[in-house]
């Protein structure tokens, strides 16, 4: 399943994440997921919502450079080796992953996977044909 | 539409006004103004000695400094009865320049405004919002009164409080924005973020810039932010303030009012006056001012001149576009770089914003350059790499067109500062100058 992911340019100071995390409470926008990654003097925060479409609204009024991007939400099976799976399955069909991030839902035992390929519709494909389950509903 | 007719004067005609003006000119400093009499005795130049234009030459050139040294009115040519203005420049050191004005140089700079913002397209149509600051810096009234005179209708809306700003324009149907084009730049940005949109919400139509100089690109930005017909004007509060020059719709330079001022351009380093075209500094002499005459005073600007006719019909010469000042001319690693070739580069970058911060500092022996600039793109965002590769492109193109290296840093919109009045773009912390 394709879901929407936030991505938003933040610089590496201090109060640059409250600052994205303000905007998105006062318009009361709940977030499920967020990832930044060790960066040097700016990064990208990406982020899953419950409403995408309005938060990238409000980024946008506040002054914020985002976008929206579709990413893959997979739930693996709860078994050593499922990632290692999932990862060659996407490595043997040609398919590089571009990042990646995890995160629990509550009262889920099992950590959603999500993660940006160079070719979302081929991996979605594949996962499906492979019998992994991609999350439908977050 | 040509407000005067000294700007078609003949060529020929134009010389015989202005010998005649600059000899009374050099009589009356060297009967009523101490430092140029001195000058001259020392030169062994006697005001007669000045029979032809050519001869212009032999006179002392003015500094800046040599206003700042007989603060506040040494270099006045009447007494301060005669004074019905005073006008003052931002002295950033110290005290600040001070200039002044009889009944007839206030008669003369009106008229030189509305000379140049008829040229911009103004007329007693059109509603003007000056949004210069009103006060000892010469900008504001001095486009108030020449607007004035044109007919148009003033509004005297100062520089700040740009909501406001924008509500005027709006409710009062402005079709002339008068200010400096950083600040025009930053008033665009708040409108867009008080969702107006300048092209359908309002009636601008005109955009008169001065006060700091600017580059092409920052023309087509204000063009494309605004849609406006822009042009620049030029002055100075030594020289009578704005109106020494404009931009007539051809754009193809700054047509000066010759039969006030008389430019040179000269080589700064030896002083030597260079041929109609070349690069140089401006040099001009007033010869109709009262108050303040300055003969040969070196703006600091550079620039060059051109005789040939205008298609607009004005035969007055036109100056280029300021290309820097000798002031500000940075020299980095041994390769000379003027702010607004800078400028040119970043504006010509597609991804980032008209606001950038240009910081220069020495590490070991070695001059270091950063440029502060706002992402704007959002389309950048899917990756790390895309970013990463819009700091090596501003990079490469600094490298490639000025030869200097730069570090790039990207910051969020509206994190830079932005200006009011004149913009301070460049930090330069090598040494306290």
């Amino acid at each position: 399943m394709l879901i929407d992911q936030l991505s938003v340019f933040v610089e590496n100071r201090h109060g640059a994440l409250a600052a994205v995390t303000d905007a998105l409470y006062r318009y009361g926008v709940d977030i499920r997921a967020i990832a930044v990654f060790d960066t040097t003097e700016f990064g990208i925060v990406r982020i899953v919502v419950d409403k995408p479409e309005e938060a990238l609204k409000d980024l946008k009024a506040d002054g914020f450079v985002a976008k929206l991007s579709k990413v893959i939400a997979v739930e693996p099976i709860d078994k050593p080796g499922s990632l290692n799976e999932l990862f060659h399955i996407m490595g043997d069909n040609g398919i590089n992953i571009e990042y990646i991030y995890s995160f629990v839902m509550r009262r889920r035992e099992m950590p959603y996977v999500v993660f940006k390929t160079d070719n979302q519709e081929k991996a979605l494909q594949i996962l499906k044909d492979k019998g992994l389950n991609t999350v439908v509903d977050l | 539409m040509i407000w005067s007719t000294y700007e078609t004067m003949a060529r020929d005609q134009m010389e015989k006004l202005q010998l005649e003006r600059l000899k009374q000119t050099v009589r009356r400093v060297y009967d009523h103004v101490p430092h140029y009499r001195a000058k001259l005795n020392e030169l062994g130049i006697n005001p007669e000695d000045i029979q032809s234009l050519e001869d212009l030459k032999k006179l002392p050139l003015t500094v800046k400094n040599d206003l700042r040294d007989n603060y506040p009115f040494g270099l006045f040519a009447v007494p301060q009865k005669e004074v019905v203005r005073y006008h003052a420049s931002s002295g950033t050191t110290g005290k600040p320049t001070v200039v002044g004005y009889t009944k007839n140089d206030m008669e003369t700079w009106t008229e030189l405004i509305a000379r140049i913002v008829t040229m911009a397209g103004v007329s007693a149509e059109d509603t003007a919002q000056v949004s210069f600051g009103y006060g000892l810096f010469t900008g504001a009234f001095g486009l108030h009164q020449g607007l004035e005179r044109v007919g148009a209708s003033v509004i005297p809306m100062s520089s700040g409080n740009t909501e406001k700003q924008i509500m005027i324009m709006q409710d009062f149907g402005t079709t002339a924005l008068i200010g400096t084009p950083s600040y025009a730049l930053h008033m665009a940005e708040v409108a867009k973020s008080m969702g107006i949109d300048p092209k359908k919400d309002l009636k601008l139509k005109w955009g008169l810039f001065g006060g700091e100089g600017s580059t092409e690109a920052m023309r087509r930005e204000l063009q494309d932010a605004w849609g406006i017909f822009v042009t620049e004007n030029y002055g100075m509060s030594e020289l009578i303030g704005p109106g020494v020059s404009g931009e007539c719709k051809a754009l193809c330079g700054m047509h000066i009012s010759e039969d006030h001022f008389i430019p040179e351009i000269i080589d700064p380093e030896t002083l030597e006056v260079l041929p109609p075209g070349s690069v140089g500094e401006l040099v001009i002499t007033t010869v109709t001012k009262e108050a303040l005459p300055l003969i040969r005073y070196r703006t600091k600007d550079i620039t060059s001149l051109h005789y040939e006719t205008c298609d607009c019909g004005r035969t007055t010469v036109r100056m280029a576009k300021i290309q820097g000042r000798t002031d500000d001319m940075l020299i980095l690693g041994g390769v000379n770089v003027f702010p607004s070739q800078i400028e040119e580069v970043l504006f010509n970058t597609e991804g980032i914003g008209p606001h950038y911060q240009i910081k220069v500092f020495k590490k070991g022996y070695l001059d270091k350059i950063e440029i502060d600039v706002e992402l704007i793109d959002d389309n950048l965002l899917e990756s790390f790499g895309q970013l990463e590769a819009l700091k090596q492109t501003i990079r490469s193109r600094l490298r490639t067109v000025l030869g200097i290296d730069a570090k790039i840093h990207l910051h969020e919109p509206r994190t830079l500062a932005r200006f009011e009045g004149k913009a301070k773009r460049v930090i330069d912390m090598r040494e306290v100058k």
